[in-house]
């Protein structure tokens, strides 16, 4: 999934200051899943606005909506009939959604709320660790199912550097090195053989080296 | 009188493109920069211009040093993250260049090693910026230099192609100059009555502007410019002259000197760009008259 977290509410505040009547937008998919920008926290971002605004002695008309999918034209579709009655749109969905909009209500002004962080996925309830910077590329099949992109802090290809220790990374306790866990794991699977293979330098050009990627399916495009 | 000392005399500069070597073979460099050494007032060395792999413009530069040559070293963002450019920039002062000219660079897509991973770290307003701060004692992290280095900065003007990304590129060029540059270069110039259309409205930069002069090598080459870059005016009668001339590498010459001198009164200097032909300056710098 997609992860984000919420913008401080100054910055929030910030963006919206000149603006009377606000909507904001939630996403059912992966910032739901992440709590950072569902329904949930639509409500609670709702309320944190009006309380600051009733404290600088201003008002604020807040319309609270949270959509299917943010990213998909198909459900920003339904905006229509309640984008004339907003001065500015607020999204708390990540990058991609906050575009879609943009594209779609071009004399609109919209605003992020929340930032978006990274491709990750739970470790446990409340903690997201990153796993796929999407190089278009996907290496995962020579380093058994753990991305030396994602998870080395030096994106290295052929091996950890010298300043892991104890399957730890050098830049904190916290980080495992992903070489060790790609060697533990492939030892595991009997699968060292690979390890032995170097590889070439990466072609960064899937990974959007070559400028903003597509992806069209002529089976699907219209 | 140094190239920076001539800028701030307003005296017109003479500049000359010239390039690495894909390879360390210098021979063709260095002979290149021997003989128009003291009839122009620097050599501006690119760094992996156009995407190719080059040596870097900074040993590039130092050569040009060597050979008692005032040299003009391209920086730019793709390659180097900022702090191997402000290392590089440090070290340039210490090796004697003085002068840096921030560039853009072409795309990593269009260049010979497309599978590279561009840097872009910072742009290059925030790159002349962080040598404006390394000239003050400081780098982009705030940390004081033991040292201090000093340059003469300028900055580039990207080719247009109409009024409007001509209007883009001067306001970029007003904050590239706010942000320190003190001159800027131009794309080339084909036609001198566009170019003082052109002065008219660069001239309120409130720098130096040093325009471009490419020697066209060839009919080709000038058909190839007119048509894929609309904004640089190569005009039907330039390549009707091409056409017809007995001796075409001769009139591209003279075409460039022609350009160089009308633009004598126009900026306060110019480039001369040969692209692979800087055993060709001399014959242009004659046909200027200088």
């Amino acid at each position: 999934m997609i992860t984000a977290e919420r913008k401080p509410l100054e910055e929030i505040l910030a963006y919206i200051k000149p603006f009377k009547r606000i909507l904001l937008l939630g996403c059912n998919e992966c910032v739901t899943v992440c709590a950072a920008g569902g329904r949930k926290e639509v409500g609670v971002l709702a309320s944190g606005l009006q309380m600051s605004r009733l404290k600088d002695g201003s008002s604020i008309d807040i319309r609270e909506h949270t959509l299917e999918r943010q990213c998909d034209p198909e459900y920003v579709e339904e905006l229509v009939p309640m984008i004339d009655s907003a001065d500015a749109v607020l999204s708390m969905a990540c990058g991609c959604g906050v575009q879609q909009l943009a594209m779609r209500f071009r004399d609109k002004p919209v605003f992020p709320a929340v930032n978006t962080k990274f491709m990750g996925g739970s470790d446990r309830h409340g903690v997201w660790t990153e796993r796929c910077q999407g190089c278009g590329d996907c290496l995962l099949g020579l380093t058994g199912g753990i991305c030396p992109i994602a998870k080395c802090a030096k994106h290295l290809m052929n091996g950890p550097c010298g300043g892991s220790a104890g399957g730890v990374c050098e830049i904190g306790d916290d980080v495992d090195c992903a070489w060790h866990l790609i060697w533990e794991r492939l030892k595991a699977l009997g699968l060292t053989d690979q390890y032995m293979e170097i590889m070439p330098a990466k072609d960064w050009r899937p990974a959007g080296g070559g400028g903003p990627r597509k992806i069209i399916r002529e089976d699907l495009a219209e | 009188m140094s190239f920076q000392k001539r800028l701030s005399a307003k005296e017109f500069v003479v500049l000359a493109e010239m390039h690495t070597p894909k390879g360390v073979n210098i021979t063709r460099l260095v002979n290149d920069a021997r003989r128009i050494k003291g009839r122009i007032d620097g050599v501006v060395i690119p760094d992996m211009d156009n995407g190719i792999m080059r040596m870097s413009a900074l040993a590039g530069g130092v050569l040009m040093q060597q050979q008692g040559v005032e040299a003009i070293i391209h920086v730019y963002c793709r390659d180097r993250n900022r702090m191997a450019l402000q290392g590089d920039v440090l070290a340039a002062h210490v090796l004697g260049v003085q002068n840096l000219l921030v560039t853009h660079s072409e795309d990593m897509s269009q260049s010979d090693h497309r599978e590279a991973q561009p840097v872009y770290d910072i742009d290059e307003v925030e790159l002349i910026e962080a040598i404006d701060g390394l000239a003050n004692g400081k780098d982009m992290g705030g940390f004081e230099l033991d040292g201090t280095p000093s340059f003469t900065i300028g900055c580039t003007i990207a080719p247009y192609g109409d009024d409007a990304s001509l209007e883009e590129e001067l306001e970029l060029a007003r904050r590239k100059i706010e942000a320190g540059a003190g001159y800027v270069l131009t794309p080339p110039v084909f036609d001198l009555r566009t170019f003082r259309q052109f002065m008219d409205k660069a001239g309120g930069l409130g720098v130096p502007v040093i325009p471009t002069v490419f020697l066209i090598k060839s009919l080709a080459i000038a058909q190839y410019i007119a048509n894929s870059e609309p904004g640089a005016n190569i005009s039907e009668n330039l390549i009707r002259r091409i056409r017809k001339s007995s001796d075409r590498e001769l009139e591209g010459i003279k075409i460039a000197g022609e350009t160089v001198a009308g633009i004598r009164d126009l900026a306060q200097g110019v480039m001369l760009q040969t692209l692979g032909w800087e055993h060709k300056l001399p014959d242009i710098l004659d046909a200027a008259g200088m």
